[in-house]
């Protein structure tokens, strides 16, 4: 498979990086006749040096391309931009999510990332349909979470300056 | 038969029955719930039962453990995301199946097999129960070590198209499990100095981020490309039918088998259970490719597997007094400070308790079976909201499910980090199922090597004097031997086409 030739080194590079952070990051065992916390590491180092480089080896010998699965098929009929731009927003949303709830608390932070999800990433235009998906969802979650099975959600660490 | 009569006068009682069925569905919702877990149910609910009598009390402990066990697998099968460890091998059929628009066919199977694996595993447990504490207990490091490697035989089996692909997915799901506080010296492992990371990657954490972030993504790529849809375009509230069922009658004992005997193992749990049955009914199906696309025994195996479980953990707790999860260690807690103190001496001196602890068993499954199958029409109807806003609530869930297991919000950037990194896996073809096998067995895995060497004093001898650990390791190596050889069946089947 042509995939594997990039897949292979790939492994074998992060197999690579991994042993040396295991070798040189873990503390080898301090009792007698114990493997110790680093040997688990490194057998799995190994393990994944083998694989990588056998994953290499198959993708250099075998010839001709195999069909594309489903998952490579969607992400080839995608066109890149679109879907770094989806994958990245989506991921910078869940970062953006976490630290607005740390700092202004579950109430703020979720309808203003929900907003951003419909109109940013979806680019929805529907404002009244963004505030209120964005709003019934905050209240519904607050009502089930916070106050049905009381679980202590973030309140924010901001407030004392107003 | 007075012990019996007494036992079911205690359990029959309006506050022992209102006390389960509370329980049940307190549990139902946890279990449901991503990342408000049944553990933390009982945990929380434990001092309520302070001011109450020792029947309803335990009644309604139990009532939690059975309905979380049944109810995880609402949120696996509908949103994709396990709602307990437990239910995160019935993610693989049974979210297809909900995409295919046969999400109430999913979930009716999943309580019935649930409720059949429960069942199944109080008989065994009633029948059997001195006999199997005995043979239970005889389970010591060195053979959970190789118990937990035949269980990770089974990652060869869910590489799909690839086998090296899905033995690179469960080493890097073993990787995962290295990071944070290593549990016998105590020394961190690849922290960083951080001391949120000496906590490790929590299980479900690490589940909601693989599972569910790359599902939103996908559908958020799909959407405006594909016209705009609801996850599934039948919702009606069908079940079952009889013939599929009956079809599956010998499947479901197997996994219940399966499952009650994992249960008895201390340290072991519902997520082994669940996915050695998982991988049996697979291997052994005629029809093997329908797996992960949506197949019913998918569901129906793992599921009564982790509540036969339920059964299996009551066999180490009240013959010995010991608790073989966190959930059966609350329960054990709560029994007691009821005065009620497990191990042989209970079976002399409170039978009538034990008898009671068997009938709230059952009720509990009653109430889950009813609760459940009522559910049904209106947990289907999620399935109705189009693709695209259920990907966005799911956003808030994923935030949601991973800051409540530990209230912490570093687990929130974990977990994003997670869905990412689950995301590239799919990209590079990789599955994710042996990553999470790999998180779930890693730790038991090195823990109890370890343990067998430095109870050994460091000899390897143990791992060959034990009959049961050599059985494990040749059953594990014909495991292996057996997926090598269809695979390699398989290429050259392709290359002679």
């Amino acid at each position: 498979m042509r995939s594997d030739r990039f897949l292979g080194p790939l492994l074998s590079a992060l197999s690579l990086g991994w042993l040396w952070l295991a070798y040189f990051y873990i503390p080898a065992s301090s009792t007698p006749g114990e493997p110790g916390p680093r040997a688990f590491p490194i057998v799995l180092g190994c393990a994944l040096l083998l694989l990588g480089l056998a994953i290499t080896v198959s993708g250099f010998a075998r010839r001709g391309e195999v069909a594309p699965p489903k998952a490579e098929a969607a992400a080839k009929a995608s066109p890149l931009k679109r879907e770094l731009r989806i994958v990245l927003g989506t991921f910078g949303l869940l970062i953006l999510y976490a630290f607005l709830m740390e700092k202004t608390g579950f109430l703020v932070s979720t309808p203003i990332v929900l907003a951003l999800t419909l109109a940013g990433l979806l680019r929805i235009r529907r404002w009244t349909f963004i505030a209120l998906m964005s709003g019934g969802t905050t209240l519904v979650c607050w009502l089930v979470f916070v106050v049905v099975l009381r679980v202590p959600l973030p309140r924010g660490s901001l407030w004392w300056l107003i | 038969m007075d012990a019996m009569l007494s036992g079911l006068q205690m359990a029959l009682t309006w506050h022992a029955l209102l006390a389960v069925a509370v329980g049940s569905v307190v549990g139902v919702i946890f279990g449901a719930i991503p990342g408000l877990t049944f553990s933390m149910a009982l945990a929380l609910l434990l001092p309520f039962t302070f001011g109450m009598a020792a029947t309803p009390a335990i009644a309604l402990l139990m009532g939690i453990y059975i309905g979380g066990m049944t109810g995880g697998s609402v949120s696996a099968i509908l949103i994709g995301i396990p709602g307990t460890p437990s239910a995160a091998a019935t993610v693989f059929d049974g979210y297809p199946m909900a995409l295919k628009g046969q999400a109430s066919v999913a979930l009716g199977g999943a309580v019935i097999a649930s409720v059949f694996g429960g069942m199944f595993s109080l008989l065994v447990m009633m029948l059997l129960l001195e006999q199997l504490a005995g043979l239970a207990i005889k389970f010591g490091p060195v053979e959970i070590f190789a118990l937990v490697l035949f269980g990770l035989s089974t990652i060869c089996g869910l590489g799909e198209r690839s086998m090296a692909r899905g033995l690179v997915a469960g080493v890097l799901g073993l990787m995962l499990v290295i990071v944070g506080l290593d549990p016998i010296d105590g020394v961190a492992r690849l922290t960083f100095g951080s001391v949120d990371l000496q906590q490790g990657v929590n299980l479900l954490v690490g589940m909601i981020g693989l599972f569910a972030v790359p599902q939103v993504i996908s559908t958020f790529l799909d959407y405006g490309r594909v016209e705009a849809k609801s996850v599934g375009t039948d919702v009606r509230a069908s079940l079952p039918s009889w013939r599929q069922l009956k079809q599956r009658l010998g499947l479901m004992l197997r996994c219940s088998a399966i499952g009650t005997a994992i249960g008895a193992i201390p340290g072991t749990g519902g997520p082994i259970a669940a996915f050695l049955a998982y991988d049996h009914a697979r291997r052994f199906d005629p029809k093997p490719e329908g797996y992960g696309k949506g197949e019913l025994s998918g569901v129906l195996a793992p599921e009564s597997a982790n509540n036969a479980v339920t059964g299996g953990t009551m066999i180490p707790l009240l013959s010995l007094g010991i608790p073989g999860d966190p959930a059966t260690a609350v329960i054990l807690g709560g029994m007691i400070l009821h005065g009620l103190a497990p191990g042989p001496a209970l079976f002399q001196t409170d039978l009538p308790a034990i008898y009671a602890i068997y009938i709230a068993i059952v009720i509990s499954y009653i109430v889950t079976l009813v609760v459940q199958i009522w559910g049904i029409r209106w947990f289907v109807k999620v399935m109705s909201v189009p693709a695209h806003l259920m990907a966005v609530v799911i956003i808030v869930m994923c935030v949601l499910g991973s800051y409540a297991i530990r209230n912490s919000m570093f687990d929130v950037y974990l977990m994003a980090i997670m869905g990412l990194i689950g995301y590239l896996l799919q990209r590079l073809r990789i599955p994710v199922a042996p990553v999470v096998l790999g998180l779930v067995l890693g730790s038991t895995l090195e823990n109890q090597y370890r343990t067998a060497l430095i109870l050994n004093e460091g000899s390897h001898q143990g791992f060959l004097d034990s009959k049961v650990a050599i059985g494990f390791f040749a059953l594990t190596v014909l495991m292996i031997g057996m997926q090598l050889w269809s695979s390699h069946k398989k290429s050259s089947a392709v290359a002679t086409a």
